[in-house]
């Protein structure tokens, strides 16, 4: 053996050790950030790796440390944030310690990110198609060909097709396609396919100018049943290589966006949530890097559209061999996505390993803790305390509350045939929100109202509270139409029928310390003393298991579950009868939603309170309702008890719902 | 747009009647008389004094007056000057002087002040910033005057390196003194506004995520703090072309360049409606003027805003 030859098996082993070692391996890894003067340390001691490929989810509460490790990674730390030790390797390079031009050469090209809040991470100025085109031209790709990693190169020579060159990786043009479809319908005809137009149609489908290759026409043709050196001729000759704009629009319509040669020429407020993250999704993946990094990419988007987006950036990241790094705080799809879950608590790892391992036999106490609270995992309407039996005395003056309820009668809340319409800007023709929707809530029960964003639940909401006027139909509180109340009687209406609304950022009034947000409805409707309204506002934070404390404090100084917890004990100040709740636990982690739910449900049980809950997630409404009403576009699809809808969906929308619930088919190692 | 267009104009017709009318009846309520003035030290001829009071309508009611103003107006007619000069060609002198002088302060305080505020907001908290912060403040807080006497004596008079006055056909070199000292204030706003934008900007999640595509530090800078950034600058930047216009009355006083600022106060001292009317008048259409240019750049700037 020459010396020559000798050198070119040792770089060949060399080269399969880099490729069987971790992508990305990160060890003890520590970040503090700079506050008043002081280190706080956001992640201590961080270990994990990530292979070539593989999907891992970090999953955490907000301030575990998850994301700080994920910008670790990318260099981008916010603020005072630093890595003070342990190490981060990219491919077997350090990145701890490297300068800013060597991170700007890895970012891109090497790790990508897919960020968490699609509303603020794209530029309002700059077109979509020119945001996803700087990613291109800062890592100088070649817009012509794909760009593939090993691994998806040789998964997809492992296929019915063996890549030759790299010429074979050309995409298609919008200049080649009109050619490549008549070339393609005629050789269809001359080799006698059946079915030539429904093949045709898939062909449309599946060629998009500047994301499908000249080989994977090829593939296409030979499956369709060309022969294979025709297939391969009319791919040579009408697919020669995308242009920049049909790459952009190639790359969008990937990220799975419709259209999207015009999409690319709009700007990012013409998007909805969903259409942005999309966009996000082809930047992330622009320039095929290695590594994903994906923090919280669906937090902020329906489940029904989560699920959509999750299933598309699978199949992508699967198919150009992308290994991602996933960010969640949603043990659910944490489980159902990533072969591998790294549980972190505090900054620190407390538990990782293969996904069904931890979800089945955790081990760490806040795993533990985690795995019960997930709403995607429980399955079951949550028991009040006053059924566990804790509250015995509690339990006798709601017996006495109940008699004199009885007289009354048994729907507090009906709705009947409402329908609101909006005038939308330059179009003739109204829009109908909500569309003849009727039902009614029965007293001392949660009724759920459920469907996608859009669907008009809110409006629905806003019309029962009477801040809407409904286009027809009426809204009645104990018999009496509420379009009527006016002055006293209004009052009246909004003492017993109050909201808990889905921000508990927006919705506490920032100036305004919490005594005197709790205390505000008691001051308006001019109830009690100084004295006795401050005895009060005492009771009702011991009642939503707050200390008193609080009182001198604001808003921002609370976390998101305390002030939700503020919020509902202001909504309960003045005794009402019936809460809307208005989204009141999407914004929370799972633990908080958690506490907060039980918490609603225990003072249901202790006060025969009525629910109207507004929500998209489902497996929310299986923790608290006691009967659910589906709406879609405005209309009232599907009206039953929860364990029927549950159990014996009626309809398709439904069952799309149902399974968009994260880990919902997932099996717990829990009794 | 040709809609909003059209509404914005039609809507400077009452902006226009209403300033004028307010105008004149402080020019109307001014102490003393006129006409009486005209004589200085010498005794009041009544006949004459009655002939020059019809001949400028000063002897009608206020209101009659007001609108035999406009209907001149209309057709261009403003009327003489006491001095018997028609109001014209006094306009005609004054305003190329002031634009001049506008223009030179507007180019001023664009230039180094975004230049400054961006040196500012990228060097947030180092000693570049602080010094900028400190002169932009100490520009802020010292009036107009203060700053031009200082200039003017220590660059005009003890120096020699400049003109220490303009006169009458001011050229580049006479006004350049003049120009830094009138935008000297909106300078120093515009450096703080720049840096603020700036380093509010800076930690924008979109900012992040350009980085994270892998583009230079320079190209994140350019193309999505800085673009973003003077969005605010360049509204703030034509709102004050009127402001400039009108605020060289100090200015054109210190430096004695004969103008719209200076005319309009002598107009104002010898209490000639006639004149003080038509100047303002003019002044009030650059400005709405002014505005309505910096709404429809604001459109062009920002492509969230559409005006329907």
């Amino acid at each position: 053996m020459s010396q020559e030859e000798n050198m070119a098996v040792k770089a060949d082993q060399q080269a399969d050790v880099a490729s069987s070692g971790p992508l990305l391996e990160v060890k003890d890894l520590k970040v503090d950030f700079t506050s008043d003067g002081r280190d706080v340390h956001a992640v201590r001691d961080a270990s994990f790796s990530v292979y070539p490929g593989q999907w891992v989810a970090i999953v955490g509460e907000s301030g575990s440390g998850k994301s700080t490790c994920a910008m670790s990674v990318l260099g981008l730390l916010p603020g005072t944030g630093r890595v003070v030790d342990g190490s981060i390797r990219l491919q077997g390079r350090e990145l701890v310690g490297l300068g800013r031009k060597e991170y700007e050469d890895l970012r891109g090209s090497h790790m990508g990110l897919v960020p968490q809040d699609p509303m603020s991470n794209l530029n309002p100025v700059w077109r979509i198609g020119s945001q996803v085109k700087e990613a291109l031209v800062a890592n100088k790709m070649d817009v012509s060909r794909e760009k593939r990693s090993r691994l998806a190169q040789e998964l997809a020579s492992s296929e019915d097709i063996k890549l030759r060159s790299s010429d074979d990786e050309l995409f298609i043009s919008s200049a080649d396609l009109p050619g490549l479809l008549k070339a393609a319908r005629q050789v269809l005809d001359e080799a006698g396919v059946p079915n030539p137009d429904k093949v045709m149609e898939t062909f449309k489908g599946e060629w998009d100018v500047g994301s499908e290759t000249r080989w994977g026409v090829a593939r296409s043709l030979i499956r369709a049943g060309v022969g294979e050196d025709r297939a391969w001729g009319i791919a040579k000759a009408h697919v020669t290589g995308s242009d920049m704009n049909d790459r952009i629009a190639g790359l969008l319509s990937e990220a799975g966006l419709p259209d999207a040669a015009t999409r690319a020429r709009q700007y990012p407020h013409e998007f909805s949530g969903g259409m942005r993250q999309r966009a996000l999704i082809a930047i992330g993946l622009a320039s095929r890097p290695d590594l994903l990094i994906a923090d919280e990419p669906t937090s902020a988007l329906d489940v029904t559209v989560q699920k959509k987006i999750l299933d598309h950036l699978k199949g992508l990241t699967d198919s150009l061999g992308t290994a991602v790094l996933f960010i969640t705080h949603d043990l659910g799809l944490a489980a159902e996505r990533a072969q591998h879950i790294v549980v972190m608590y505090k900054g620190q790892v407390v538990e990782s390993g293969p996904s069904l391992e931890v979800l089945q036999h955790p081990q760490h106490p806040y795993t533990k803790r985690l795995v019960q609270a997930a709403p995607s995992l429980a399955s079951q309407r949550i028991i009040s305390a006053k059924q566990r039996g804790q509250d015995a005395e509690r339990l006798m003056e709601h017996h006495v509350k109940g008699e004199s309820t009885l007289e009354r009668s048994e729907h507090v809340i009906t709705v009947e045939h409402l329908t609101k319409e909006f005038k939308l800007p330059r179009k003739r023709e109204l829009f109908k929100a909500v569309d003849d929707v009727s039902f009614s809530v029965k007293r001392g029960t949660t009724l759920a109202i459920v469907g996608e964003s859009g669907s008009g639940k809110s409006t629905v909401a806003n019309m029962v509270l009477h801040l809407l006027t409904p286009t027809s139909g009426t809204v009645t509180y104990e018999n009496q139409d509420i379009s009527g109340f006016k002055g006293h009687e209004l009052m009246e209406f909004r003492r017993h029928v109050q909201p808990v609304f889905q921000n508990p950022y927006g919705s506490l009034d920032p100036m305004y310390s919490i005594y005197r947000s709790i205390e505000e409805p008691l001051r308006i409707h001019r109830i009690g003393d100084r004295k006795s309204r401050e005895q009060r506002v005492r009771e009702l934070l011991d009642m939503v298991e707050m200390p008193e404390s609080v009182m001198g404090r604001y808003p921002n100084e609370l976390s998101g579950g305390q002030r939700q917890r503020i919020a509902i004990a202001r909504a309960m100040a003045l005794n009402p009868d019936v809460i809307i709740c208005d989204e009141a636990v999407s914004a929370l982690d799972v633990l908080v939603q958690d506490q907060v739910l039980r918490l609603l449900n225990d003072l249901q049980a202790e006060r025969g309170l009525s629910y109207l809950f507004i929500t998209h997630d489902l497996a929310v409404v299986r923790q608290i309702a006691d009967e659910v009403v589906v709406m879609q576009q405005g209309r009232l699809v599907e009206h039953a008890t929860t364990d029927e809808v549950f159990d014996h969906p009626q309809r398709q929308y439904t069952r799309d719902l149902l399974d968009a619930i994260p880990g919902g088919k997932l099996r717990l190692g829990l009794d | 747009m040709g809609k909003y267009l059209l509404r914005r104009i039609l809507q400077m017709i009452p902006v226009v009647l209403g300033t004028t009318l307010l105008i004149y009846a402080l020019v109307f309520a001014l102490p003393g008389d006129p006409v009486a003035a005209m004589f200085g030290d010498k005794p009041v001829n009544q006949a004459v004094a009655a002939q020059i009071r019809s001949e400028y309508n000063l002897d009608k009611p206020f209101i009659v007056q007001y609108v035999l103003f406009l209907k001149n107006a209309l057709t261009l007619n403003f009327g003489n000057t006491f001095a018997g000069q028609p109001v014209v060609s006094v306009i005609g002198r004054a305003f190329p002087v002031t634009v001049k002088l506008a223009l030179m302060a507007f180019v001023f305080e664009g230039v180094f002040g975004v230049i400054f505020g961006i040196i500012g907001g990228l060097t947030k908290g180092k000693w570049s910033d602080n010094v900028i912060l400190v002169l932009s403040l100490l520009l802020i807080s010292v009036p107009t005057f203060v700053t031009g006497f200082i200039l003017q004596y220590l660059f005009g008079v003890k120096w020699h390196v400049l003109p220490a006055t303009a006169g009458a056909n001011p050229g580049f070199m006479d006004l350049l003194m003049p120009a830094v000292v009138l935008g000297s204030v909106s300078m120093a706003s515009i450096i703080r506004l720049t840096r603020t934008e700036i380093t509010s900007n800076i930690s924008e999640d979109y900012v992040r995520t350009a980085r994270a595509k892998g583009m230079s530090n320079r190209q994140v800078i350019l193309r999505h703090v800085l673009r973003n950034s003077l969005i605010p600058v360049v509204t703030y930047l034509g709102a004050d072309i009127g402001g400039l216009m009108g605020g060289a009355m100090i200015t054109e006083r210190i430096f004695n360049i004969q103008g719209v600022g200076n005319t309009l106060f002598q107009a104002i001292l010898r209490g000639e409606g006639t004149l003080v009317v038509s100047i303002v008048t003019i002044l009030v259409m650059i400005f709405v003027i002014c505005s309505l240019v910096v709404d429809m750049l604001y459109a062009v700037l920002d492509p969230r805003i559409r005006y329907a």
